[in-house]
């Protein structure tokens, strides 16, 4: 016992005062559109379809790169032959919807070369991030205060996110020093924190266990799968896809897995403590 | 003798029956009344252990396959039977082989194809709102499918009487930060009488998806099979798609394959065995564990980028390279974590609070862990000396020295011991690796397109245990079956017979000793 005790003083506290200054190491691809020419070679090697191509009309083409699909398998960076796509070091990437997270850049098509110019970035109808953040916080308006309790809910995940999560609660990040406690039940929830594809077989559970919590209820998605369907994808015979499909999602934390830092962010996201932002 | 014939000598089939199917995997087509024949022999003339068994459809008529590991001739041996469309019944072995329950009753799930004579003919895989008649795995069934939920039976438990006796069903939504599953224990007063398990919950259709995805994107999808074991399925897929192509890996990916196959498996150990302590509420080696497993977890991040080792794995080689610098910083990491690392064992095992709560709890007994076929940790924990590694090398496994750890008690210790031991080997295997790494490309080029209508096996011992992936191309060379076989999807079973004769409050560290994947079972 009195070696316990020793070795724990001479260990003293581990924790790290600000988490968030990190930088990743492996963060979410950036397009630079004015060197991109469209040429959709990073389409093709995503294998999650987090980069889409459109023709919305003859002589012009647009290419969205979206964040809630991307499993930061870097195959976009290597494949583009511009050399347009970096990765940003960004930690805490969140958002209060699918759509904040996509990026479009449009192209002009010349009609005889085929050559395309990028014109513009398309801005995603709907709210922009400080406008949810003002309705998120109108929500929860003096009903959460300084603490949130949260319940997790494994609703199909592979387990990455849930091993994040996990680690979120480890001496080094102590979640729990920001008022944000993990409780047992979703009767005893502010927040539930949700990995997915939801899955065909989940879907039943996650509904209970949403009805379950009192209001107001946040729900988080956490991870490719549980903000898009990720590597899954959505509408298959066993996987229904991302958690909004089946119950309304407040905040969004993309990454395969998102890391511990990502999650950390998105829960004071979800508390109104931070401001979701998808770079700096 | 050569191991062709010795095999074909010991199933009594003719010579040249059996033939060799790809590197290290024996072939033999056989009628499918002969599978229980077969089977019986493999099993008792050869030593043989069935790592998976599966169907696929092969244009008019379906084949059943089982694949065995023959680990006295380093082989494995993969019989294939042919099941008519009109007669879709195969003959089950499960009544004297329990190994193949759960995998016959797939078969039936997703299949359609009845295991005749199998002892308990339930749906294992199907929840019960699926309809009768919808069998997700056939050709004819389109992946995007919206299936009607229909009111059926609940999964049958085992009824109980008597009086004080009752059931508790637990989940599938649980009260800590696991995966979902319902388990159903049978109890009088504390002790549990019998544990029974419903699974599946995180069924993602991923055998189906892999059928969708081009073979260059499965190796993605396999990294999510199970969160923990990246590097394992993805392995699994790559060995897979390689033995198919016919190309050879060169000598520095296998090497840092087995790097980070050894990362991997301390990553989990280490995490585990803070999370049976946590269960147990020893509080202090279980945030030293914890921060043991982040120190190597940030490691690994910045020697490769990714926390959890994910996109590291590339069919024909790796996608990430052991630098110098990596390899300098690996180096000085490994003596400060092995310090930490055999203080926390100390920490554990001279506590007599501890080993009071994991001496002789959740035995899974030897005889128990042979009948159902238990592999990897929880085989090694019960006195069963099997591991790929050894066994059927792969990557640079071959030249390396090591030790298999065995333990004999079956129980919490046990399975603890096995994953302290191992973590021991992985340094000692880490330290040989990186002393001799070879200076050769880090992949070679895989074709643009696999060969047509042809089928290998992907095996590799993962931290868990044996990951197996059988991955067969139709005549365009498409991929069209990815079989994945999670040491989970085994071992199941196995918890079930550990728990009864415990403690309900002590089914969380039995559970956590084994720590089996949901998602790589239910897939």
């Amino acid at each position: 016992m009195f070696r316990l005790i020793a070795k724990s003083l001479k260990t003293g506290s581990l924790t790290e005062a600000s988490p968030f200054a990190a930088r990743a190491s492996f963060g979410f691809p950036v397009v630079d559109f004015s060197r991109c020419t469209a040429c959709e070679a990073c389409a093709r090697a995503c294998p999650t379809g987090a980069i889409q191509t459109a023709m919305p009309e003859p002589g012009r083409k647009t290419l969205t790169v979206s964040y809630a699909a991307c499993i930061q398998c870097r195959a976009c960076v290597t494949e583009c032959p511009e050399g347009a796509v970096s990765v940003s070091g960004e930690i805490d990437v969140a958002s209060y919807s699918r759509d904040q997270l996509a990026r479009t850049g449009v192209f002009d098509v010349a009609r005889d070369t085929g050559h395309a110019t990028f014109t513009h970035v398309e801005v995603v109808p709907g709210p922009g991030l400080s406008e949810s953040a003002e309705r998120l916080r109108e929500r929860i308006r003096g009903r959460l205060g300084r603490s949130l309790h949260v319940r997790q809910v494994d609703a199909g995940s592979c387990n990455g996110c849930e091993l994040e999560i996990a680690a979120t609660t480890n001496p080094l990040y102590d979640m729990e020093r920001f008022g944000i406690h993990l409780v047992a039940s979703p009767r005893h929830a502010d927040v539930l924190l949700v990995t997915g594809p939801v899955t065909r077989n989940m879907e039943i559970a996650l509904r209970r266990t949403y009805d379950a919590a009192p209001d107001p209820r946040i729900v988080v998605a956490v991870g490719a799968c549980g903000c898009s369907g990720g590597i899954f994808g959505e509408g298959t015979y066993a996987a229904i896809g991302g958690v909004d499909r089946v119950v309304p999602v407040d905040v969004y934390i993309p990454g395969c897995p998102p890391r511990p830092q990502a999650i950390l962010n998105g829960l004071l996201v979800a508390m109104g403590v931070r401001e979701a932002r998808i770079s700096a | 003798m050569t191991t062709m014939a010795t095999v074909a000598a010991a199933l009594g089939t003719a010579e040249g029956a059996v033939r060799v199917g790809q590197v290290g995997e024996l072939r033999l087509d056989a009628d499918a009344a002969a599978l229980p024949g077969l089977a019986d022999q493999v099993m008792r003339g050869l030593d043989g252990r069935l790592m998976t068994l599966f169907a696929s459809e092969e244009g008019d008529r379906f084949l059943l396959h089982h694949v065995y590991s023959l680990p006295a001739l380093r082989t494995f041996l993969h019989i294939a039977a042919p099941v008519e469309r009109d007669r879709p019944a195969f003959p089950s072995i499960a009544a004297s082989h329990p190994v193949a329950n759960w995998f016959e009753r797939e078969v039936m799930d997703f299949f359609g194809l009845e295991p005749v004579d199998h002892p308990n003919p339930e749906r294992v895989a199907l929840h019960e709102d699926w309809p009768d008649g919808a069998w997700a795995l056939r050709k004819d069934f389109p992946a995007d499918a919206v299936v009607p939920r229909v009111t059926g039976e609940f999964h049958p438990f085992r009824p109980v009487t008597g009086e004080g006796v009752f059931q508790v069903p637990v989940g599938p939504v649980h009260a800590g930060v696991i995966e979902p599953g319902h388990f159903r224990f049978g109890v009088a007063g504390e002790p549990v009488l019998y544990l029974q398990l419903r699974l599946f919950y995180v069924h993602k259709g991923t055998e189906k998806r892999f059928e969708r995805l081009p073979w260059r994107h499965g190796i993605f999808l396999a990294e999510s099979i199970s969160g923990d074991t990246a590097v394992g399925h993805a392995l699994a897929y790559a060995h897979a798609l390689e033995r198919l192509a016919g190309v050879t890996v060169p000598a520095r990916a296998r090497a840092v394959r087995v790097v980070l196959l050894e990362l991997e498996r301390m990553y989990n150990h280490v995490a585990d065995i803070g999370a049976i302590a946590t269960d147990v509420a020893f509080t202090i080696p279980a945030s030293r564990a914890q921060v043991l497993r982040e120190g190597l977890v940030r490691l690994q991040d910045r020697l490769f980028g990714t926390r959890l080792l994910r996109g590291t794995i590339a069919p024909g080689g790796v996608r990430r390279d052991v630098t110098p610098e990596s390899r300098d910083l690996l180096l000085a990491h490994l003596p400060v974590f092995e310090k930490n690392f055999a203080d926390l064992i100390t920490l554990l095992i001279d506590s007599g609070t501890f080993t009071d709560r994991v001496d002789t709890t959740g035995i899974l007994t030897n005889q128990a862990a042979r009948d159902l076929g238990i592999v990897g940790i929880a085989a090694r924990a019960s006195g069963i000396d099997s591991d790929f590694r050894r066994d059927h090398p792969h990557d640079a496994y071959e030249g390396l020295r090591f030790e298999v750890p065995v333990e004999d008690g079956g129980d919490v210790r046990a399975r603890l011991m096995v994953r302290a031991r191992e973590v021991e080997q992985s340094l000692l295997i880490l330290r040989q690796v990186l002393d001799a790494l070879p200076d050769t490309p880090l992949a070679a080029s895989m074709p643009a397109e696999l060969p047509a209508r042809a089928s290998a096996l992907g095996w590799v011992e993962a931290w868990r245990g044996p990951c197996t992936h059988w991955v067969a191309t139709n005549e365009r060379g498409e991929v069209t079956r990815v079989k994945i076989t999670d040491p989970s999807f085994i071992n199941w079973p196995g918890l079930a017979l550990a728990v009864p004769g415990n403690i309900i409050p002590d089914f969380p560290v039995i559970n956590k000793s084994f720590n089996l994947s949901y998602s790589g079972n239910d897939r």
